[in-house]
C-alpha cells in the first residue's frame, strides 16, 4: 500500500472497506454452506474445498510471479473463486478435478486477462463449465456411499418426487455447497452490509420463479417451485456468482435487467436443455452481455442533448462494362472447364459409389450372392419421388431397397438403404440388412461425418453390434447403458443427435420393409 | 412444416449452432472486429442483408436453375458470384443513403463477399435439402448469430486495457482466448430443444 | 534461388497463414481436431494453393483490376471443385480420408489472401514459391495445433495411444473452445519465446495494432522499421495508406 498522497478528483468517499475487506465478509458468508456441506459429504468433501481453493492460490501466485507483477493473492479473490467452484461440484469427484478447474478458472478465465477487475467472465463458472465440457460424466456422477445415483433435478426431472426438506437443509444428494438455508443465512448478511446489490440477487431469483411458473407446466405450484428454487445453484448463483462486482452491470436499471436475463435463461435452460447446469451457463451469457448492457441502459448525464447530424449526399455511381465483360468470359471458360472433368468424371464416380453402397450391402446381408430390385419398393420410391419418408422418423429418405438372393434365386434377406438429415455434422447413410424372415442382420455405414470421438463411435461395434440378429420393430434409443429389453438400444453418450438419427434410419427402413417389401417375394 | 420447426432454424442457427462460435464460419472478420459495439452492429446489419438475400436468391437458382439442369458442381460459382454481386449494391446503397456508415466500415463491406460464413450458409442449406423459406430464414439466423457474436466480442474488448494483459498474449491470443470463453458460454444452449 | 527459398521461409515462419496473417482460421479451427485432419486438410489446400498463385500469376495482367476478387473466386472454386472431382474419382480412399474438407478449402481466406496480396504481383515462380511456403506454413500450423488438441482430447496422438489409459482426457479440447485454447496458446508461445514474425516486427515499429485478419493484404506494404529507415519518403505514402484505404474501399489499387 502506498503512502503518499493520493490524487483524485471530487467527490470524494472515505470507506474503510477495501478488496481484501469484501473477499473477506464473502468468505465469511460462505462458511455457513461449506460447513454444511463437509458436515454431510463428510473429508472427502473437505479435501476437494481445499485442493480447488489451494490450487487457485498457487495459480494466481505463480502467474504473477512468470509475469513479474505484484503479488495479489493477498486479496482474498484466489480464494474465493477456489472456495465458490469447489462448492459447486458433487462431492464424489476425482481429485484433479478440482485442481484443473481452479487453476483453469484463475489462469485462463482471469490472469490471462490482467487480474481481478480485469476479466470479463465469472471465472469460477468459466471454471465449472470448463469441467462440465471436459469430464461430462466425472462431473455428473454423484455416488451415495460408492453407488451413483440421482440428484434431485434429475429425478424431477424424470417426474418422481423430491424431498424439498432435505434439498433445503442441504442433506440431499447434489454438489457440495447446496444447502439452501445455509446459503441464504451468507446470502442475506452480505446484502444487509450491502456488499451485494438486492437489484441483481432478487431480479434473478424472481425473473427464475415467474419463467418457471409461467411455462414450468405446473402453474404456481409452490412445491413445484420450490423444489426447483432449491435445486442446481440458484440460490447460489444468485446470491454469490451473478453478484460479481468485475462481470455485472454498474447502473442499477442495467443490474435489474441483467438479473432479470440470468432468471430467464436459466429457466429456459431449465426447462429446455439437456443438463441440470442452467445456472452456471446462464450467467456466463449473462456475463457476456454485460458491456452491452452497461454502455445501452446507462442514465442519461444532466443536460445531455443530441446534436443533429448534417452530411453532403455525395453523387453518382455507374456500372462499367468492361470488366463485367472480363469476368463473364473467366466465369464462362471456368464453367465449361468445370463440365469437362465433370463429365469426364462422372462415370468413375458413380462406379465408386455403386461399389460402396454394394460392399456394405454384403455386410449386412452376407448370404446373397445378387441383389435384385423389387418392384414394390421401386414403386413406393417412385410414389415417394426423393421426399422425407414417413411423418416421425425426421429427416429420412429411402434411397434404395433390394432382396437379397442366393445363388439359387430364392430369397435370403432384404437390403434398405437410409440417409437421415438429422446427423450432427451433416448427412448419415446407412444400410439396414434383413434375412428372410424379417429379422435385422445388422447395420453397416455408408457415410458418417460426425464428430470424432463422439459421433463417429456410431461406427464401432459398441453401438452398432446392438443391432445384429434381432427380431424387433421398432427399435427404442435408451441413456447409455440403461438398455434391458431386447427392442432398446444404446445411446452414444454424449452424442444424443447422432444415436437419435441412426435410430430413426433404422425404424425408418424397417417400417419400408414392413409396410412395402415383406411378404411380398 | 410446423411452425415449431421455423422457429428452430432460426435460433438454432442464431444460438444453438452459432456460426462462428460452433461452426468456425466467419472467424477472419470476427477476430478482426472493431473494439466498438456501434461499428460491429453497423457490419452485422450489413451481414444480416446480404446472407439473407443471398440465402433467398442461392436457394431459387439452385431449385430452379442448377438442380433441373444437373449443374451442381456449378453451385459454389454461382453463389459466390451472387455473394460478390449483392456486396456491390450494398456498397453502393450504403454510400449514397448513408455515408457515414459507409465510411465506419472501411474495409469490412467488400470483405464480406470473402466471409466464409455467407457462402458456408449458401452450401449448408443445399446439403440440407431446404426449401426456400427454411433457406431464407436459416440464413437469417446464422447472420443474427453472426451479428451477435461480434458485437458481444466488441463489447469484450472495448473493456480491455492492453497494459494489464501480458506481453505474450496480447493481440490476436486473448481475442482468442475470449472468443473460447464466449464458445463456452455459448455450449449452454447446445441442449436446447423444442 | 535466394528469392524462392525466402518465400518458403516466410511462408512456413515469419508471415505463417494460419499463425501470424490470420488467415484460413475458420478451416483451421474446424478441422484440427486429430493431426491426421491437420496433415490431410494441408496438403490438399497446399495443393489447390500452388495451382491458384499459379494461374492467377499467369493471368495477373489479363484481369480488370475492378472485378479482380469475383475473379479470383471463380479460379478458386473451379480449382477446388475440379480438385475435389479427380480426388473422388481416381483416388477413392484419399477421398474417404479427406472428403468433406475439401470444398472447405474453397472459403480458405489464405487462398484469395494470398492470391490478392502475392501473386497478382510477382512472377509465376515467386508465386509457385510462396504457395508452397504458405501451404507448408499451413500444414505444420494445422498439423500441431491437431496434434495437440488429440493429444489433451483423445488421449491420442496420428490415433496412437499416447497418453496412459487410466488418464481422462479433456474432452473440451475436441470442441470449439479448445480449438480457441490451443491456438491461441500456440500463438502466445511463439510470441514469448520471440520467434520474429513480420507482424511482431510492425507492432514494435510501425504503430499498426498487430490485427493481421483486418489489412492482411495490405501486409505487405508497410514497412518494417528497418525498411522505413532506407526508405524514408515512403513512409508518408505509408501513412496515407491506411485513411486512403478507407476511400478506395471497393478493394481498388493495390499498393
Amino acid at each position: 500500500m502506498n503512502t503518499g498522497y493520493n490524487l483524485s478528483s471530487a467527490p470524494h468517499d472515505r470507506t474503510r472497506l477495501t478488496t481484501s475487506h469484501i473477499m473477506g465478509l464473502v468468505l465469511l458468508s460462505l462458511l455457513p454452506a461449506t460447513v454444511v456441506g463437509v458436515i454431510v459429504n463428510g473429508w472427502y468433501a473437505l479435501a476437494i474445498i481445499l485442493l480447488s481453493v489451494g490450487t487457485a492460490v498457487l495459480s494466481e501466485w505463480v502467474f504473477n510471479l512468470i509475469c513479474k507483477k505484484p503479488a495479489t493473492i493477498g486479496d482474498g479473490s484466489a480464494a474465493l473463486t477456489g472456495l465458490l467452484l469447489a462448492l459447486s461440484l458433487s462431492p464424489s469427484v476425482p481429485l484433479y478435478i478440482p485442481v484443473l478447474g481452479a487453476a483453469f478458472a484463475i489462469i485462463v478465465a482471469k490472469c490471462c486477462f490482467g487480474g481481478l477487475g480485469k476479466n470479463f467472465i465469472n471465472p469460477a463458472l468459466a471454471g465449472r463449465c470448463f469441467l462440465l465440457i471436459s469430464f461430462g460424466k466425472a462431473m455428473s456422477t454423484f455416488a451415495v456411499d460408492g453407488v451413483s445415483s440421482a440428484t434431485p433435478l434429475a429425478e424431477m426431472a424424470a417426474g418422481r418426487a423430491v424431498n424439498v426438506t432435505s434439498m433445503f437443509l442441504g442433506t440431499s444428494n447434489a454438489v457440495i455447497g447446496s444447502s439452501v438455508l445455509a446459503l441464504m443465512v451468507g446470502g442475506l448478511f452480505l446484502w444487509c452490509m450491502d456488499v451485494i446489490h438486492g437489484q441483481i440477487c432478487f431480479s434473478v431469483l424472481g425473473g427464475f420463479t415467474v419463467f418457471m411458473a409461467l411455462f414450468g407446466g405446473q402453474g404456481l405450484d409452490p412445491k413445484f417451485l420450490l423444489a426447483h428454487l432449491c435445486g442446481g445453484g440458484v440460490v447460489m448463483g444468485a446470491f454469490f456468482m451473478a453478484t460479481d462486482y468485475v462481470t455485472s452491470p454498474v447502473s442499477k436499471l442495467g443490474q435489474l435487467v441483467y438479473g432479470l436475463v440470468i432468471g430467464v435463461l436459466g429457466g429456459l435452460f431449465r426447462l429446455k436443455g439437456s443438463t441440470a447446469d442452467s445456472f452456471s451457463y446462464s450467467i456466463i451469457v449473462a456475463n457476456l452481455l454485460t458491456p452491452f448492457i452497461d454502455t445501452y441502459v446507462v442514465p442519461k448525464p444532466f443536460a445531455y442533448r443530441k446534436t443533429a447530424n448534417k452530411q453532403a449526399v455525395p453523387k453518382k455511381s455507374g456500372l462499367i462494362p468492361k470488366p463485367v465483360i472480363a469476368l463473364t468470359v473467366i466465369t464462362v471458360v471456368a464453367g465449361v472447364a468445370l463440365s469437362g472433368v465433370f463429365s469426364m468424371t462422372k462415370e468413375t464416380i458413380e462406379q465408386q459409389e455403386l461399389e460402396a453402397a454394394r460392399a456394405s450391402f454384403r455386410v449386412v446381408c452376407p448370404e446373397a450372392e445378387t441383389f435384385a430390385e423389387s418392384e414394390e419398393a421401386n414403386r413406393a420410391l417412385e410414389e415417394l419421388g426423393g421426399g422425407v419418408y414417413g411423418s416421425i422418423y425426421g429427416r429420412v429418405k429411402i434411397n434404395e431397397a433390394y432382396i437379397g438372393k442366393d445363388a439359387a434365386g430364392s430369397t435370403v434377406g432384404y437390403v434398405v438403404s437410409v440417409t437421415s438429415s438429422d446427423g450432427f455434422d451433416g448427412t448419415i447413410t446407412l444400410a439396414l440388412g434383413l434375412n428372410a424372415e424379417g429379422t435385422v442382420n445388422g447395420i453397416s455405414f455408408t457415410e458418417l461425418h460426425e464428430t470424432a470421438g463422439m459421433g463417429m463411435r456410431a461406427n464401432e461395434e459398441g453401438f452398432k453390434g446392438q443391432f445384429r440378429i434381432r427380431d424387433v420393430y421398432p427399435f427404442k434409443l435408451t441413456k447409455a447403458g440403461e438398455a434391458d429389453d431386447p427392442d432398446e438400444i444404446d445411446a452414444i453418450s454424449g452424442a444424443s443427435v447422432t444415436s437419435n438419427a441412426v435410430i430413426n434410419a433404422v425404424n425408418a427402413g424397417l417400417d419400408f420393409y414392413q409396410s412395402v417389401m415383406k411378404g411380398g417375394n | 412444416m410446423s411452425s415449431n420447426s421455423l422457429i428452430l432454424i432460426i435460433v438454432g442457427g442464431a444460438l444453438i449452432n452459432n456460426v462462428v462460435l460452433n461452426q468456425f464460419l466467419g472467424i477472419c472478420s470476427f477476430l478482426g472486429v472493431s473494439k466498438q459495439m456501434k461499428a460491429s452492429a453497423s457490419l452485422g446489419a450489413a451481414v444480416i442483408f446480404v446472407i439473407t438475400i443471398a440465402s433467398a436468391v442461392a436457394s431459387l437458382l439452385y431449385d430452379y436453375v442448377l438442380a433441373p439442369l444437373g449443374l451442381d458442381f456449378m453451385k459454389t460459382i454461382i453463389f459466390i458470384l451472387v455473394i460478390a454481386a449483392l456486396v456491390q449494391i450494398v456498397e453502393m446503397f450504403l454510400k449514397k443513403t448513408s455515408p457515414a456508415v459507409y465510411r465506419s466500415l472501411g474495409i469490412y463491406l467488400p470483405l464480406i463477399t470473402t466471409n466464409c460464413a455467407v457462402l458456408g450458409v449458401a452450401l449448408t442449406n443445399v446439403q440440407n435439402g431446404y426449401n426456400f423459406i427454411e433457406c431464407v430464414l436459416s440464413g437469417f439466423g446464422t447472420a443474427v448469430g453472426y451479428t451477435i457474436a461480434i458485437v458481444l466480442l466488441a463489447g469484450i474488448r472495448s473493456r480491455m486495457n492492453e497494459k494489464d494483459i501480458p506481453a505474450p498474449l496480447r493481440g490476436a491470443p486473448i481475442v482468442m482466448i475470449s472468443a473460447a470463453l464466449m464458445s463456452i458460454a455459448f455450449m449452454g444452449f447446445g441442449g436446447l430443444s423444442f | 534461388m535466394k528469392q524462392c527459398l525466402e518465400r518458403l521461409w516466410n511462408g512456413l515462419i515469419k508471415e505463417n497463414p494460419v499463425l501470424v496473417l490470420m488467415l484460413g482460421m475458420c478451416p483451421a479451427l474446424a478441422v484440427s481436431t486429430q493431426a491426421s485432419n491437420g496433415i490431410g486438410m494441408g496438403l490438399s489446400t497446399l495443393a489447390v494453393l500452388v495451382l491458384s498463385n499459379l494461374v492467377i500469376s499467369l493471368l495477373r495482367k489479363v484481369i480488370p483490376d475492378q472485378v479482380r476478387l469475383p475473379a479470383y473466386i471463380v479460379i478458386v472454386a473451379s480449382l477446388v471443385t475440379v480438385t475435389e472431382l479427380l480426388i473422388k474419382a481416381y483416388l477413392p480412399s484419399l477421398y474417404e480420408a479427406l472428403g468433406l474438407y475439401i470444398p472447405l478449402i474453397v472459403v480458405n481466406c489464405i487462398i484469395l489472401g494470398r492470391a490478392e496480396a502475392y501473386a497478382n504481383k510477382h512472377t509465376p515462380l515467386l508465386s509457385v514459391m510462396d504457395g508452397i511456403g504458405m501451404g507448408l506454413g499451413f500444414t505444420v500450423a494445422l498439423t500441431i495445433a491437431g496434434a495437440l488438441r488429440e493429444l489433451l482430447g483423445n488421449g491420442t496422438v496420428f490415433g496412437a495411444q499416447v497418453l496412459p489409459e487410466g488418464v481422462e482426457p479433456m474432452g473440451i479440447f475436441i470442441q470449439p473452445p479448445g480449438a480457441f485454447l490451443v491456438f491461441a496458446l500456440i500463438i502466445a508461445v511463439m510470441n514469448a519465446i520471440g520467434i520474429k514474425t513480420r507482424q511482431r516486427e510492425l507492432v514494435e515499429g510501425n504503430g499498426c495494432d498487430g490485427n493481421c485478419a483486418v489489412c492482411a493484404s495490405a501486409c505487405e506494404s508497410r514497412p518494417t522499421p528497418a525498411e522505413k529507415l532506407t526508405e524514408a519518403p515512403k513512409t508518408v505514402e505509408a501513412k496515407a495508406a491506411p485513411a486512403a484505404e478507407a476511400e478506395t474501399v471497393k478493394g481498388g489499387e493495390n499498393r
